[in-house]
């Protein structure tokens, strides 16, 4: 143990290299179950925000029945006791709770826990993200789709939710950055993500600055690629829509004239 | 007889935008509203395409009130097609799918024959060259085009303007213009909200002016524009004779 830690270079880089070339199994199985559990805990979140999300979001009208109208104000109270708790308070302290409620389930599926934990987190902050999305949009879209006979069902899923999730991309692609970063709070359940690895990497060789500036620069390296990846997306969404100034005279559209308008 | 209102009063709040408001609509008839801002025109237009509800009085469809079935009102909808001032096309989709949702999904059409149908109504309103573009490329003039377009997809019964050329330069409106005289060429029953005296006078069977959320005047549109007998008719014309 003795020859162990005196072999470690002094410097920073030389340790971290030394570190990482010594541990990297662990650091890549923490990294892969942080990855596991931030992108399926961003799906699901997604998933449950757009459902609460479109429900907090359901238009009343005054003709409506009145058992309608006591629905949807129902939805609307439920939805947002989840977003209030969800989002008012700190993910460390939801997972410590839903873990120990749920022990003899998650006891041995830790990963599942971390998994089950982000997501129910991840929703309450994509149901706020999608129903800014909706609530962004002209009002005279939805006007549009009524004024043509769509119900309201039709008018969220053609119209509606399009629009809003391609504006509220940006928010969603950050909540899947911040999942990355956050699921380190999940080591105090004891995942074995990347945060709860290097603890033990820097326990085994009692050097804290060291490892952790080889977990920082991982971390770096996949919210970085993640920031790649989801600009790539935003400018393949972009370039069916114009997004030039929206000005009445015909504008140009990548260099080209449109097509010459026929004479009435 | 096509539309039939009675008594239709409609309140903001404690503003009462409109007041006890009768109109019987012909099949096949050219109405145009004209008056003030405020003074209750596009509420009214609205109020008939159930846009907004109404406080009290009736409006019936064919004969039957359109409240009379809550499930009924989309289809309704269908019937009634609306135009809006500010275009409202789907800005996710290019001009033929914004002509097409509405068929395959309301209609239940299939895409083959939404889009037969899509494409002559395009050809009709001269955009047809611009059908797998996005909407957002297109002028004001186009926009409101393709708007007409996608509301004639749904084979109207009523069609419903909310002052078509107001939000376009001066140059767009004459083109517009043009396809809704085109379209009342047809007789094709129409209610057109509009400051356009001119066209107004030149399209319809019939012009009301509203004031204050009543009609307050109603008649030809020679009797209308050169002999009104109210006050504020005169008033109100003379000020768009100046300008």
């Amino acid at each position: 143990m003795i020859t162990l830690l005196t072999k470690i270079p002094s410097d920073l880089w030389g340790a971290s290299a030394y570190i990482f070339s010594k541990y990297a199994p662990l650091f890549f199985f923490g990294a892969r179950n942080t990855i596991i559990i931030a992108l399926s805990g961003t799906i699901i979140g997604l998933i449950i925000g757009l459902g609460i999300g479109i429900l907090r979001a359901l238009p009343i009208y005054d003709y409506d029945s009145k058992f309608k109208h006591t629905l949807v104000k129902t939805i609307r109270f439920l939805t947002s006791i989840y977003v209030e708790v969800f989002r008012g308070t700190p993910m460390m302290v939801q997972a410590v709770f839903i873990y120990n409620i749920f022990l003899p389930v998650f006891k041995n599926a830790k990963l599942l826990a971390g998994v089950v934990i982000v997501s129910i987190n991840t929703g309450a902050y994509m149901a706020e993200i999608i129903r800014a999305g909706i609530q962004s949009l002209d009002k005279g879209q939805n006007e549009a789709a009524r004024s043509i006979g769509m119900n309201n069902f039709q008018t969220m899923l053609f119209i509606i939710l399009p629009q809003a999730i391609k504006n509220a991309f940006p928010a969603i692609g950050n909540e899947f950055i911040v999942n990355i970063k956050d699921t380190s709070v999940l080591n105090v359940i004891g995942v074995t993500e990347l945060f709860f690895q290097s603890t033990t990497v820097a326990g085994i060789i009692y050097r804290f600055s060291d490892t952790f500036f080889v977990t920082a620069l991982i971390y770096l390296c996949l919210t970085y690629s993640i920031t790649l990846v989801l600009k790539f997306i935003e400018h393949k969404m972009n370039l069916g829509g114009f997004d030039g100034p929206h000005s009445q005279t015909t504008p140009l559209i990548k260099g080209h004239y449109v097509a010459k308008e026929k004479t009435l | 007889m096509i539309i039939q209102i009675d008594h239709l009063v409609k309140r903001f709040g404690n503003n009462e935008v409109l007041k006890d408001v009768s109109l019987s609509v012909n099949k096949g008839e050219v109405i145009s509203i004209i008056g003030s801002s405020g003074s209750g025109k596009s509420t009214l237009l609205r109020c008939i395409n159930l846009l907004e509800s109404y406080q009290s009085g009736t409006i019936k469809f064919e004969e039957k009130d359109i409240l009379s079935s809550i499930s009924g009102i989309n289809s309704y909808r269908a019937q009634v097609g609306m135009i809006f001032q500010s275009f409202n096309l789907f800005a996710h989709l290019t001009v033929l799918e914004n002509c097409v949702i509405g068929q395959m999904k309301v209609l239940k059409k299939s895409r083959i024959e939404a889009e037969k149908l899509a494409y002559l109504t395009l050809e009709k309103v001269g955009l047809v060259q611009f059908a797998n573009t996005s909407v957002m490329t297109l002028s004001g003039g186009q926009k409101q085009r393709v708007a007409i377009a996608r509301t004639l997809c749904m084979e109207p019964k009523v069609l419903l303007f909310d002052e078509p050329t107001s939000a376009l330069d001066p140059e767009m409106v004459g083109e517009v213009l043009h396809v809704i005289k085109s379209l009342a060429l047809e007789h094709r029953t129409m209610i057109i909200v509009t400051h356009e005296m001119s066209f107004a006078k030149e399209v319809s069977d019939r012009v009301l002016f509203m004031d204050k959320g009543i009609i307050l005047e109603e008649g030809n549109p020679d009797q209308l524009f050169n002999h009104p007998k109210e006050e504020r008719t005169k008033e109100f014309l003379s000020r768009f004779r100046t300008q």
